[in-house]
């Protein structure tokens, strides 16, 4: 189907981010993010029980960090150093996906991988499937928060947030006996109806990554993440009253009313020339979005 | 992300609080880190324009305070003896603020690293997760002290004499988990019981309120007992609730830098007509 384009955020003059972001990609930040931690290789000190950990960097590494919309900055008048909090998944991911940091556990010991996705276990079952997904996600350039106050495990937008609106509130699913019997998301429909509600009811699109396995995995170690598959399903919801239109695209909850007082101005002019010649338009660059999308 | 605008409001007593400002959907705020005139991390005035001064003391997981400044001592820290101690999260945040220096037995300052180690190392009774906790209150105007903590007591070193108008708790306890005489019991005890998968009180809290004592500081608001990754179970609310008769409780779960606070309130709903 096709998917919803990105909400860009606007500037003070009025134009939309996008021209912003097109001028600095994803790609870009993160190829600078290694290149300047991997000289320094700076240190994320563990926080225990929390699972989360801190990471102290100069002042030109914490600007790229900001960009690539990793951890949280901590408010710190006179620290030398410029502070952030960063979740599990983020520091797996700066640790073993981009090998640019080190971590030190409370008394100073040096976490290996191995090492520290046994603490993240320990702290939290879901972990290997959360960073899946995560991770999953992050490698195509998708920007990856923290979707909990949404109901969602993650937040996805195309780009830095304050440029654009997230489009997906994402919903891990693990799938297989490696799981365990823990009651996962989106088994009842109370709890499906819910999540689209939430997601629906805050402009974004539920996005529901199942994680399956391809043979047998061992979780107890990373190695396992590349026996993860990944498979990508949005659930959207569709009103038959308002898409008796050729044109129309299925909306989201909030959306709705809008959209049928749209449909009633356009009947007049549906067959219309101009109107076939506009039809033909869009559909065909929707096309080549969706196509451009899909790679 | 750091919040938009920091605004500076200054009451009475109480140091000053910078407003956070949140929409009601969640969406965090963020400055946009691609302008040119994008400003810097931390570039924000300094909270005090002098720092008061507390050397560490490791026997006591604490901070004896050698000189203070301003007003902070009136709802911050314990008094042991005439003499004013801050615990790791209460030296975290003001420190962070710039409103104290933290020496070592050398006078030489201990920086901010040394002071997240100190707090996320969980060996000084406090957790990084209860340092966010802290922190979020603080910075509203709330007053918080440790759960089980008296806020002064005057002993003298022979157990008998005691100042029967400030204790409340069992000399013995009297650092509890700040540390002190026994210090090496108390902080083992209070690390078992932060082991202990059950949930439990971490934080006493106050109102704001201009006219609060230490000497005499009534009831707590509430207590504030933090979660960990799962929601609890009814059978856990029910443990802890047991214990408590009258102080409200509340439930804080962090969220990587997202702090939210739940009641879990008994209902009985009445029967209808």
């Amino acid at each position: 189907m096709d998917l919803p384009g990105p909400r860009w955020k606007k500037g003070k003059d009025g134009k939309d981010f996008a021209a912003l972001a097109a001028a600095n990609p994803m790609s870009a930040i993160f190829a600078e993010l290694i290149a300047s931690f991997t000289s320094s290789m700076p240190v994320a000190i563990l926080s225990g029980t929390g699972g989360a950990a801190i990471l102290g960097v100069e002042p030109e590494q914490a600007v790229i960090l900001i960009r690539a919309a990793i951890g949280h900055a901590i408010e710190n008048t006179l620290a030398e150093k410029h502070w952030f909090q960063l979740s599990p998944e983020e520091v797996f991911y700066l640790c073993h996906a981009l090998n640019c940091i080190r971590v030190e556990s409370e008394d100073k010991k040096q976490m290996y991988e191995v090492e520290l996705w046994d603490h993240f276990r320990s702290v939290s079952e879901p972990f290997p499937v959360m960073y899946k997904a995560y991770s999953h996600l992050r490698l195509k350039n998708w920007v990856v928060r923290s979707g909990l106050q949404y109901g969602a495990d993650f937040v996805a937008y195309s780009h830095h947030p304050a440029l654009v609106h997230s489009e997906f509130a994402v919903v891990v699913v693990p799938e297989g006996a490696e799981f365990g019997n823990r009651c996962g998301r989106l088994k009842v429909w109370s709890d499906l109806l819910c999540a689209l509600r939430a997601s629906g009811s805050v402009a974004k699109t539920l996005l529901v990554l199942t994680i399956s396995t391809v043979s047998n995995c061992e979780l107890s170690s990373p190695d396992c993440l590349e026996q993860l598959v990944v498979h990508e399903r949005t659930i959207t919801r569709w009103m038959p009253q308002l898409c008796r239109e050729q044109r129309c695209k299925p909306g989201r909850d909030h959306t709705n009313v809008s959209r049928e007082e749209q449909v009633m101005k356009n009947k007049s002019v549906a067959f219309n020339y101009c109107g076939v010649i506009l039809g033909f338009t869009v559909l065909s660059s929707l096309l080549v979005y969706k196509l451009k999308f899909r790679q | 992300m750091a919040p938009a605008r920091v605004d500076r409001r200054r009451r009475g007593h109480a140091p000053a609080v910078p407003a956070i400002t949140t929409e009601d959907d969640g969406e965090e705020h963020h400055l946009n880190p691609f302008l040119d005139t994008a400003p810097s991390p931390s570039s924000r005035v300094q909270f005090r324009k002098v720092a008061s001064r507390a050397r560490w003391v490791e026997d006591a997981g604490a901070a004896e305070v050698v000189d203070s400044k301003g007003k902070l001592w009136l709802t911050t820290g314990v008094n042991r003896d005439g003499k004013l101690y801050y615990n790791v999260e209460e030296i975290g945040f003001l420190a962070e603020r710039g409103a104290l220096v933290l020496l070592d037995d050398e006078g030489e300052t201990i920086g901010m690293e040394e002071i997240y180690k100190k707090i996320a190392g969980g060996n000084y009774g406090c957790s990084w997760v209860a340092f966010q906790a802290y922190k979020h209150l603080k910075l509203l105007g709330y007053i918080i002290g440790r759960y089980g903590v008296p806020w002064t007591v005057k002993h003298s070193h022979t157990r008998g004499i005691t100042d029967s108008s400030t204790s409340v708790v069992d000399t013995d306890q009297s650092f509890d988990r700040v540390g002190g005489a026994g210090a090496c019991n108390d902080i083992t005890k209070s690390l078992k019981e932060m082991c202990i998968d059950s949930i439990h009180p971490s934080f006493q809290v106050y109102l704001p309120n201009s006219k609060f004592k230490k000497t005499s500081p009534g009831d707590p608001s509430f207590f504030l007992c933090l979660l960990r990754d799962k929601p609890p179970s009814r059978d856990e609310l029910e443990t802890v609730e047991n214990r408590f008769e009258g102080i409200p409780l509340k439930f804080c779960h962090v969220d990587n830098g997202r702090v939210s606070f739940l009641s879990f309130d008994k209902a009985v709903l009445p029967s209808l007509p």
